[in-house]
């Protein structure tokens, strides 16, 4: 019960991170059509961003300013590269992501080198914020679900109160509406392209020191962030939304169980051969491996994905 | 297909990969022209997607590495009982276990084409290298898996594949048999039908082709080519790690693929010579070396996006219309500000470099050396120039290179005037 | 008697809430020269869709020669002998037209995926390849890139494309959208001769194209059809007349 309880809390946690990442990359890819491959750089740079800023201005400028430089940067690179790139078709869009994927990587490791850097969780929000059964529930991980949920509340309210947002809305259900607006609404586009760079730098920023910020995270968290969006179905708020808490609890389950594969299939009454490799696995050593699992199984079971509409 | 011009082409090209160990007989020149005949053909299996058939794949190095590793295994199985002929036959091997991995992989990721072959490509990627890390049984965890390539006694035709320009030889003839193989697939019913997908795949349904199908044989040959490729590695180094499976060697092979060219069966060829090349050149020069190519590729994105082939294919139409001339003085003239700009822009780069990453830091007044200059980094003289130079290339390029992006937009013109 | 070449029965598609094909019952005969006509948003272009399984049907059957194609997918049943053209052009853009007209006659020349033969030397195909070439007057631009032929170059490969797999029963959706007076000619002439002996449906807003092909003509209005008679018949029908004169009357305008 209480594994449960707080494998649920830090998967929710989780969860909601990767939905911070996922809705921005959906934002893009319905309005523009772009799948942005280097958007976990953004949030790498976010956690870098934030880790210098702390260290010259404390933590909390750092949360307002990374998440808007990033957002800044994004913007940058949507007026001077992407809508460049966009002239020679998708592919090269998608080239575009990738070499600047690769470029944000080597520029991390110029500027702060190559191991991971002590990006701490500030001291005020260092401690337990309430004990379940005999397990502490840390103060930051309630911080982090509240910024989460902050967010959304906060994105929810732009989708449906403002007039850009209903553009963007219209664009996530009509996807020929976006043609129709075409090449007329380039400024939407790079507000479009800067706002999801700009939550990716904000999770980054709460995620980079609850985890670790290290050059390596990009590639890490991003190849996530593409299941759960293929799992929750290309172009779908509302599927990247449960596909994140869903892969974020799937995580943070898998990490906690010991139970070898052999166990698994005990339960529902099969017997495996003893002596296979794949039979003494537990489910901790699997865990890096099921949400891609998971993908393909959605691929070959329910192709558009958990809630996507369209088959692309 | 076989033309005579054609014919001597090939020719040619087998002549001079046997000829250049004749030239470079230094060690480090053997592996690097060892590495890229391994290169020129993952490459060129990898263009079979993405040129040949329209599919960005992130996740080509499985196919590569399950090759190399199906091959280390039968290496080391056979052990004594092999001998050089069944050696040389191994990358055949790797090129079975990378079709078969092809037949299960590809059954997944080519259920849809497009920005969603992609992701898929990458996702099956990262679970089979996720995998690669849980059974370090079969794929030797770290470390990685070695071997021996000389096995049994004796020899074949007088070879044991023992020295390096033997191994050399070997990579030449499988290269080149799969060079010649890969172009022949372009020439039957199922290349051309896959260029037809890759166009426009709906017309394609409406001609009798499923799309979906083109795609899964398509993947399926090129993760032939790739298993080749990768039981040469596994010859080549006698030593197969997780790294070959990787997002990494997926990475790579397609920035290659791309740098070169994808819309002509050529491009990838130059562009693992090229990649391969600088890799090894400028890698042993700077540690930033993946710093400048990570910029030469989105430059080549935003400006040649047809890579060098098309590049080269273009200056070729020119010469045949009697046009390159012309533009002869506006390439010499717009070569010295870049020139200038490059200068610039890698002296901020290694500086911040030496500064920041390198041995040097926090080292105060004691000067560092920097691309041969002994440098005073601390102050702000060096800065100053380096960034002189790169703001006087930027304004140089700018000018010269508009005057001639117009000689060469009017170039065009003449040159499709007289088309027309 | 054999069975129409298609023969649509109570077919049905809606969009959502919007109903565009409101209960279809049509039967083409082989052999015949059938028109479509009817004003802007008719739903012409969908029943096309229908048929060749572009898009999925709401309810009701479509038979091919007197099969059930419901369900099939496109290639399907084109490899059962119907081939259609597009109103926006929809050819293989990088392909040279040579090479466009050849990937349309390979499946039904049986090379299907092929990796063993050489293409230079299917000596049917090429053969078959080059006569339509020549049939649709585009011989002497054999090697260009389709993409850069001029408009009416491109709507004759497509509907060189269409034909050259030597489908029996052949959908042209608007073959002459966009075309000159002496270009629409040239096409009706194309299409006169490259449609010999086959079963033609097409739809086609410019009434001199309809007049003068047509041995039959459908008017679809709002989903439905409201007559289908010889182009005479229709001319006089006054249903037909009460539906046009509501979009403005292009029946009057003799070919």
């Amino acid at each position: 019960m209480e594994f449960v309880v707080i494998s649920l809390l830090n998967g929710i946690t989780y969860g909601l991170l990767l939905f911070m990442l996922s809705s921005g990359l959906t934002l893009i890819f319905s309005m523009m059509g772009i799948l942005n491959f280097a958007h976990a750089s953004f949030y790498m740079l976010g956690a870098y961003f934030a880790y210098q800023i702390s260290a010259w201005l404390g933590f909390w400028p750092g949360l307002l300013v990374a998440p808007l430089l990033v957002g800044a940067v994004g913007a940058a690179v949507e007026r001077y590269g992407l809508r460049r790139a966009h002239r020679f078709g998708h592919v090269a869009e998608l080239l575009f992501t990738f070499g600047l994927a690769f470029l944000v990587e080597e520029v991390v490791h110029l500027v702060w080198g190559t191991s991971s850097v002590d990006y701490k969780i500030p001291a005020e929000l260092d401690g337990t914020l309430f004990t379940l059964f005999s397990t502490d529930f840390p103060i930051y991980k309630g911080f982090m679900m509240l910024i989460s949920v902050g967010m959304l509340v906060a994105l929810y309210a732009l989708l449906t109160r403002t007039r850009i947002g209903l553009i963007i809305q219209a664009a996530l259900t009509k996807p020929d509406m976006v043609e129709a607006l075409g090449h007329n609404v380039p400024r939407i586009f790079m507000l479009v392209f800067g706002g999801g760079t700009a939550l990716a730098g904000l999770a980054g920023v709460i995620g980079g020191n609850a985890f670790i910020t290290e050059p390596g995270m990009a590639a890490a968290v991003g190849s996530i962030v593409f299941v759960v969006v293929v799992v929750g179905g290309l172009g779908s708020l509302g599927g990247a939304f449960v596909a994140s808490l869903l892969i974020g609890c799937i995580q943070t389950f898998s990490i906690g169980l010991t139970i070898s594969v052999t166990d698994v299939f005990a339960l529902i009454g099969v017997t495996l051969p003893a002596g296979s490799q794949v039979a003494r696995l537990t489910i901790t050593q699997l865990a890096p491996v099921l949400p891609y699992i998971l993908m393909v199984a959605i691929l070959i079971f329910r192709p558009r994905g958990l809630m996507g509409a369209r088959e692309s | 297909m076989f033309r005579r011009g054609r014919l001597l082409l090939w020719g040619a090209c087998l002549a001079l990969a046997v000829a250049l160990p004749l030239v470079f007989k230094s060690g480090f020149m053997l592996s690097l022209l060892c590495q890229i005949g391994i290169m020129v053909v993952f490459a060129l299996s990898y263009n079979m997607l993405l040129g040949q058939t329209g599919l960005l794949s992130f996740g080509h190095a499985v196919y590569f590495g399950i090759g190399a590793f199906i091959s280390m295994h039968t290496l080391n199985m056979i052990g004594k009982d092999g001998g050089p002929l069944v050696v040389a036959l191994l990358p055949l091997v790797g090129g079975l276990a990378g079709l078969l991995a092809g037949v299960v992989l590809g059954w997944v990721t080519t259920k849809k084409a497009g920005t969603t072959f992609a992701m898929i490509s990458l996702g099956i990627g990262e679970l089979v290298a996720a995998c690669a890390l849980m059974f370090p049984g079969l794929f030797g965890g770290e470390g990685g898996i070695s071997g021996n390539r000389v096995v049994g006694t004796g020899s074949l035709l007088g070879f044991t594949w023992g020295p390096q320009v033997e191994m050399y030889g070997l990579i030449v003839a499988w290269a080149f048999v799969a060079t010649v193989a890969m172009f022949a697939l372009t020439q039957t019913p199922l290349g051309r039908m896959a260029n037809a997908v890759r166009d426009n795949p709906e017309r394609a349904e409406f001609v009798g082709y499923d799309t979906q199908r083109v795609r899964y044989l398509m993947l399926i040959l090129s993760g032939l080519f790739a298993g080749v490729a990768g039981g040469l590695t596994a010859l080549n180094y006698e030593i197969v790690t997780a790294e070959t499976l990787n997002a990494h060697t997926s990475g790579v092979v397609l920035l290659m693929t791309f740098v070169g060219g994808i819309g002509f069966f050529y491009g990838p060829i130059i562009g693992a010579i090229l990649v391969t090349v600088m890799q090894i050149v400028i890698g042993g020069m700077t540690q930033a070396w993946l710093l400048y190519f990570g910029l030469f590729f989105l430059f080549m994105v935003l400006m040649a996006p047809g890579g060098i082939a098309s590049v080269i294919a273009m200056q070729r139409n020119l010469w045949q219309a009697g046009l390159f001339r012309r533009m002869v003085p506006h390439y010499l003239a717009v070569a010295l500000p870049i020139l200038v700009l490059l200068a610039g822009l890698v002296g901020l780069i290694e500086m911040t470099y030496a500064l920041l990453a390198g041995e040097g830091v926090g080292a105060g007044d004691t000067a560092t050396k920097v691309m041969g200059m002994q440098l005073q980094l601390a102050s702000m003289e060096p800065w100053a120039i380096a960034l002189a130079i790169t703001v006087a290339g930027v304004a140089l390029t700018r000018w010269i290179g508009g005057r001639t992006r117009a000689a060469w937009n009017e170039t065009l013109a003449t040159l499709h005037g007289d088309r027309t | 008697m054999t069975a129409p070449a298609i023969r649509l029965s109570g077919l049905r598609k809606n969009f959502g809430a919007s109903e565009i094909i409101r209960g279809v019952d049509l039967d083409i005969r082989r052999g015949e020269r059938h028109a479509i006509i009817g004003p802007n948003g008719a739903g012409k272009s969908t029943l096309f869709h229908l048929i060749s399984a572009r898009l999925p049907v709401s309810a009701g059957v479509i038979e091919l020669k007197g099969e059930n194609v419901i369900g099939l997918k496109p290639f399907e049943i084109n490899r059962k002998g119907l081939s259609r053209s597009f109103q926006i052009t929809n050819i293989f853009h990088n392909l040279s037209v040579f090479e466009n007209l050849r990937c349309a006659v390979l499946w039904s020349l049986g090379y299907r995926y092929s990796f063993w033969h050489r293409l230079a030397g299917l000596t049917d195909a090429r053969l078959r390849a080059d006569a339509v070439m020549e049939d649709i007057g585009l011989a002497k631009r054999r090697d260009t890139p389709a993409g850069i032929l001029s408009y009416a170059e491109q709507r004759a490969l497509e509907i060189g494309i269409t034909i050259a797999s030597g489908a029996d029963v052949i959908l042209l959706d608007e073959p002459t959208a966009g075309m000159s007076r002496s270009e629409t000619d040239d096409a009706v002439a194309l299409i006169r001769r490259v449609t010999e002996g086959k079963t033609l449906v097409m739809v086609e807003h410019d009434m001199g194209v309809v007049f003068g092909l047509a041995d039959r003509i459908s008017v679809l209005v709002y989903g439905q059809i409201i007559a289908t008679d010889a182009p005479a018949a229709i001319r006089c029908n006054a249903a037909v007349q009460e539906a046009y004169l509501g979009t403005g009357s292009h029946l009057g305008h003799q070919p």
